[in-house]
C-alpha cells in the first residue's frame, strides 16, 4: 500500500513499504536509501533554500532542511549514512512564460538546490528526472530502491 | 493576519465579497458560451498548503489550471481549474469545435487563456469597485496536468510565509443536464500580507 508523502512532508521507512509523491510540478522528490538496510526516505519539497533566520513553521518545504532533516532520521533508524545514495525527480515549470521570474525558475532551482546539498554532504546523486513541463508522480520502493517517475500527461514511466 | 486568526464575520465577508465578484465573471462567461451558468454558494477553507492538492478533486486528476497574479492594492493570486471534459466543452462552445477529446494545442491555449483573462478581469473589477481598490490581473498562465502539480506554483508565495491556505472556492457549471456540462472551480488566494487591506477595505464597504 503506498505511503503517501504530501508537499513539505518527509517520510522514512524501510522495506517492503513503498513511499509515493503525488503531482509533483515545481515541487521536488528526493529520495534517499541504504541498499543494505533498506531503510529509506522520500521528501516532496517545495521550496530551495531554507531563509536566513528559519522561519516558524514546518522546514521540510525547503529542500536543504528537508535533505538534512532525512538524513538525521534514516541515521537514527540504523541506516548506513556511508552507503545512502540518493535520486531526485521533479523541478518542472509548469507554466512557460515569455519573460523568467524567480517565480518560475523555481523548479529549476530546486533541482539546482538538491544537487548541491546532496554533494555538499558527500551523498551521491545516482538517477534524475527532472526539469521539462510535465507534472510527475513518483514511487520509491524501499524493497529495491527503485523511483518509479510516472508522467500523467505523457502517459510515461522512467525507472531510476 | 495570519489566516488562522480571521473569524468567522471576516470569513463571511470574504465570501460573500467574492460572491459579487464571482457573478460578474459567471455572466462573462455566459455571454462567451452562449449558457446559462450557474454558482453554487462560495466556500472559504483555511487548510494547510500540503491538502490543497486533494481539495482540488486529488493530486493526480488531470485539470487545465489558468493561474493569474493579483496586483494593485492587494496581491494574490486567481486560479481557474476545469477539469479536462469541462476545458473540452469550453473550447467547443467558444471555437465552433466538434469531436470527443480534449486537443490542447496552440489555439485551444489561447483561448483558454481568455477565458481566464476575461473572468479574472470581470471578478476584480467587480471587487475593486466595491471595495474602492484598485485590483488587476496578470497576464495569465495555463497548464494542463495533474492538479498536484499545476496548484504547486500557486503555493509557492504563500508558503515562503507560513504552511496555511486561504482559499475562496466557487463552483460554476454550465448546465448539468446537458452532456456538454462546463463546469469549474475558481479560487481566490489573496496573500496573508495582502489580508488586512482587503479586510479593512471590506468594512469600510459595509460602513
Amino acid at each position: 500500500m503506498p505511503d503517501r508523502v504530501s508537499i513539505a512532508e518527509v517520510r522514512i521507512d524501510q522495506a517492503p513499504t513503498v513511499l509515493k509523491a503525488h503531482g509533483l510540478g515545481s515541487c521536488i522528490a528526493v529520495a534517499i536509501y541504504d541498499p543494505v538496510t533498506k531503510i529509506g526516505g522520500l521528501g516532496h519539497m517545495l521550496l530551495p533554500r531554507r531563509p536566513q533566520p528559519p522561519p516558524r513553521g514546518s522546514e521540510s518545504k525547503f529542500v536543504d532542511a528537508g535533505i538534512f532533516q532525512m538524513v538525521d532520521e534514516l541515521v537514527r533508524a540504523s541506516a548506513n549514512r556511508e552507503g545512502l545514495v540518493a535520486k531526485i525527480a521533479g523541478g518542472a515549470n509548469m507554466f512557460e512564460s515569455a519573460y523568467q521570474t524567480l517565480i518560475n525558475s523555481i523548479g529549476a532551482r530546486n533541482a539546482k538546490s538538491a544537487r548541491e546539498v546532496l554533494t555538499a554532504i558527500g551523498i551521491p546523486l545516482v538517477g534524475e528526472e527532472v526539469g521539462g513541463n510535465r507534472g510527475r508522480t513518483v514511487e520509491f520502493d524501499l524493497a529495491t530502491g527503485n523511483l518509479m517517475v510516472y508522467c500523467a500527461r505523457d502517459n510515461e514511466q522512467v525507472i531510476l | 493576519m495570519p489566516f488562522h486568526e480571521l473569524n468567522a464575520v471576516q470569513l463571511d465577508a470574504l465570501k460573500e465579497v467574492s460572491n459579487i465578484g464571482m457573478g460578474h465573471a459567471a455572466t462573462a462567461l455566459s455571454q462567451m458560451i452562449g449558457q446559462n451558468v450557474r454558482l453554487r454558494v462560495p466556500h472559504v477553507t483555511i487548510i494547510e498548503i500540503s491538502q490543497v492538492p486533494d481539495c482540488l478533486g486529488g493530486a493526480e486528476r488531470l485539470m487545465v489550471g489558468i493561474t493569474l497574479q493579483i496586483l494593485g492594492d492587494a496581491r494574490g493570486s486567481i486560479l481557474l481549474l476545469f477539469p479536462q471534459e469541462s476545458a473540452h466543452h469550453l473550447l467547443c462552445s467558444l471555437l465552433g469545435r466538434q469531436g470527443k477529446g480534449l486537443v490542447m494545442n496552440e489555439i485551444s491555449v489561447s483561448a483558454l487563456k481568455e477565458v481566464g483573462n476575461i473572468l479574472a478581469s470581470a471578478y476584480l473589477s467587480a471587487l475593486g469597485n466595491l471595495l474602492n481598490m484598485t485590483l488587476i490581473p496578470s497576464v495569465p498562465l495555463l497548464a494542463y496536468d495533474m492538479a498536484g502539480a499545476v496548484i504547486d506554483y500557486v503555493l509557492i508565495e504563500l508558503s515562503q510565509v507560513g504552511d496555511l491556505a486561504l482559499l475562496v472556492e466557487t463552483v460554476f457549471s454550465g448546465d448539468p443536464d446537458q452532456d456538454n456540462d462546463i463546469k469549474g472551480h475558481f479560487f481566490l488566494l489573496p496573500d496573508p500580507v495582502s489580508l488586512d487591506i482587503l479586510l479593512n477595505a471590506i468594512g469600510e464597504a459595509h460602513a
